[in-house]
């Protein structure tokens, strides 16, 4: 269906004023500054937010609400308010459906991520912009969701094509159906939306075409020592990029009990920092920094993949953005690509 | 709903016995029963300290206690150490694979181990004493720094007198004042007196990696087959889920796909000795 977009604005100021429909809080991305950045962070949606359904990737990832900086995981008994969460784009979108593979499936349920994610409805946005470190055509995705949402607004003109991929998507769609004036005749995605979303993939491929690579990651466990060395030179191993990435879930568990219950909290851990994988004996297996440096680019691009079936990097760029010795994930996988040995640059592309 | 993965069964602390000046035993009595299978391992929480994995070293047919062997190496483990009788602890588990007790039925079998790594091979002995008309033989060669590192000296006389059980221990230095009449070398040198066909045998290892190491070497060199080489292996088993990602050896997770590995499993891992 269509709806205009700034109704479908004015119904999410509605959902929490009136109240209409099930939501009780509305996470979207928020314009921080006055400035004219096009940085936006996920917030709940207040009287005095400046929200931006469109635009590119807010600059923290959605696995921040539905999977804590830090939260008591045990004994788990919150019951989270049923939530809407709208604007964010293809890259987070498919973020979570690896997190969904991670952290619910048959061996494991974490407790806490089941139920922020039961009781929120993902309301996803094509991009109509891209940051300067977009660049998830390199990660196999697009800049719009294909699967993984509960429902999708593509934009065009001053119009929203929306879709649902969910029974909690369909909920919400009738909710929008009844308290606002939509044209529920179009049931197939406009040839408008075709056209904006094939201008904007080709526009992600433009900026991202100086760092073409095969997809051949398994090469990279062979890229030399040396090149792992260079690409990590300017690594002070903060963690930033772990901290910020959208399917990074490695954990660490504190004990806080006290009396008689067990207490655990679990809070991010990251594979970039020195005493991660270290063990009582002193004994580390990557004691180096270009060691734990190369961990995480074969997390992301060969075991995720193997574990998950899908690259563990959905291309934000928000590792490049937040790393302050300013390395370019793009760049270091391409330079460690072509050190290879046995591989082309442009290996299996086009 | 599922049941929550890190909430733990709470336990009391029913005794300690101090091994060694750094290597103590607790065995402990859980709320409700917790098997396990010999190998596999807990983790054991102190309320308010933090958390951390042990293989239990008891026999996996004794049920409603339950022992582990905690050498004394940094915050958690100090605080262990202090924990006193009557305390309340908390367990999660059990996690990981076992030692396959099956395909070791009607064979010879050599265990080496080393220091503290001797708590998980002490908890597969006692396994394999339990029903040992099933097995061929079982050669247990035990080493130390010193003889006053040597856990389980109490159990070693007891143990040794059983027809089928050959029992050799080794300590790396014998240091003046103390009385020592067994062997001394590193544990891997016991392997020359070992009098059983390698090619047809299974060896289980665990100890310090160095130890492991070697001793996995040297019975590649001896003729044992390396899927019949069993490797108990310590990474930083935080969570004990495949949850944390800490303790991910390549494409394997040493809580969820180990502890136990055969050393054809894990040959081609990164850092597997470290």
């Amino acid at each position: 269906m269509l709806i205009h977009a700034d109704d479908l604005l004015a119904f999410l100021r509605r959902c929490l004023n009136e109240p209409i429909g099930p939501y009780r809080e509305i996470y979207i991305p928020v314009r921080q500054d006055d400035g004219d950045s096009s940085a936006t962070t996920l917030a709940p949606l207040r009287e005095d937010s400046r929200p931006v359904l469109d635009g590119h990737r807010a600059v923290d990832p959605a696995k921040l609400l539905f999977y804590g900086v830090r939260e008591r995981i045990a004994p788990f008994d919150r019951e989270p308010p049923p939530a809407l969460l709208a604007g964010i784009k293809a890259c987070d979108v498919k973020a979570l459906e690896i997190l969904d593979r991670a952290l619910i499936n048959k061996d494991f349920v974490d407790p806490a991520y089941q139920s922020w994610r039961e009781k929120t409805t993902v309301f996803s946005f094509d991009c109509t912009d891209t940051a300067p470190t977009c660049h998830c055509t390199l990660a196999g995705g697009k800049p719009y969701a294909d699967t993984g949402f509960d429902a999708n607004a593509a934009r065009f003109g001053d119009r929203y094509f929306l879709s649902a991929g969910t029974e909690k998507g369909r909920a919400l769609l009738d909710v929008i159906r009844k308290h606002v004036r939509v044209d529920a005749a179009h049931d197939r995605v406009p040839a408008a939306v075709e056209a904006r979303r094939a201008e904007m993939t080709a526009r992600v491929v433009s900026q991202s075409a100086a760092f073409e690579r095969s997809e051949d990651y398994d090469r990279l466990r062979a890229s030399p020592v040396e090149r792992w060395k260079e690409e990590s030179r300017d690594c002070v191993g903060c963690g930033a990029c772990t901290h910020i990435c959208p399917t990074c879930y490695c954990l660490i568990l504190n004990d806080e009990s006290r009396g008689a219950d067990f207490v655990k909290v679990r809070s991010y851990d990251s594979c970039q920092l020195h005493g991660y994988a270290r063990v009582a004996s002193g004994a580390s297996p990557r004691p180096r920094m270009d060691e734990r440096f190369r961990h995480r680019y074969l997390c992301k691009l060969v075991f995720m993949k193997s574990e998950f079936g899908s690259l563990g990097c959905t291309g934000c760029g928000r590792c490049a953005e937040a790393c302050p010795g300013g390395i370019d994930f793009r760049s270091a996988v391409r330079h460690l690509m072509e050190a290879a040995p046995g591989v082309r640059a442009a290996d299996g592309i086009g | 709903m599922k049941p929550n993965p890190y909430e733990a069964i709470p336990a009391v602390l029913l005794e300690t016995i101090d091994e060694t000046p750094l290597i103590r035993t607790l065995r402990m009595k859980p709320d409700r029963p917790m098997p396990f299978r010999t190998g596999q391992f807990v983790e054991l929480s102190l309320p308010g300290i933090g958390e951390g994995p042990f293989t239990p070293s008891s026999s996996h047919f004794v049920t409603d206690t339950l022992d582990v062997t905690v050498m004394k190496a940094g915050f958690l483990t100090e605080h262990i150490h202090k924990a006193k009788p009557g305390d309340r602890v908390g367990l999660r588990g059990p996690y990981g694979s076992s030692y396959p007790l099956t395909e070791f039925e009607g064979q010879d079998l050599l265990i080496l181990g080393g220091g503290c790594g001797l708590a998980p091979l002490r908890s597969l002995f006692l396994t394999l004493l339990d029903e040992i008309e099933k097995y061929k033989s079982v050669t247990f060669f035990a080493g130390a720094k010193t003889p006053r590192d040597c856990p389980y000296k109490d159990a070693f006389p007891a143990w040794r007198k059983h027809p089928k059980v050959r029992l050799v221990r080794a300590v790396d230095s014998v240091p003046p004042g103390e009385a020592w009449d067994e062997e001394v070398g590193v544990v891997t040198v016991l392997l020359g007196k070992l009098d059983i066909v390698p090619k047809n045998s299974l060896a289980v290892v665990c100890g310090p990696p160095v130890m492991m190491k070697f001793g996995t070497r040297d019975l590649l060199r001896l003729g044992f087959r390396e899927e019949r080489i069993y490797l108990s292996m310590e990474k930083k088993m935080y969570c004990g889920l495949g949850q944390c990602r800490h303790c991910v050896m390549g494409e394997f997770y040493v809580c969820k796909h180990g502890p136990v590995f055969t050393y054809a499993q894990i040959k081609n891992e990164e850092g597997i000795w470290d």
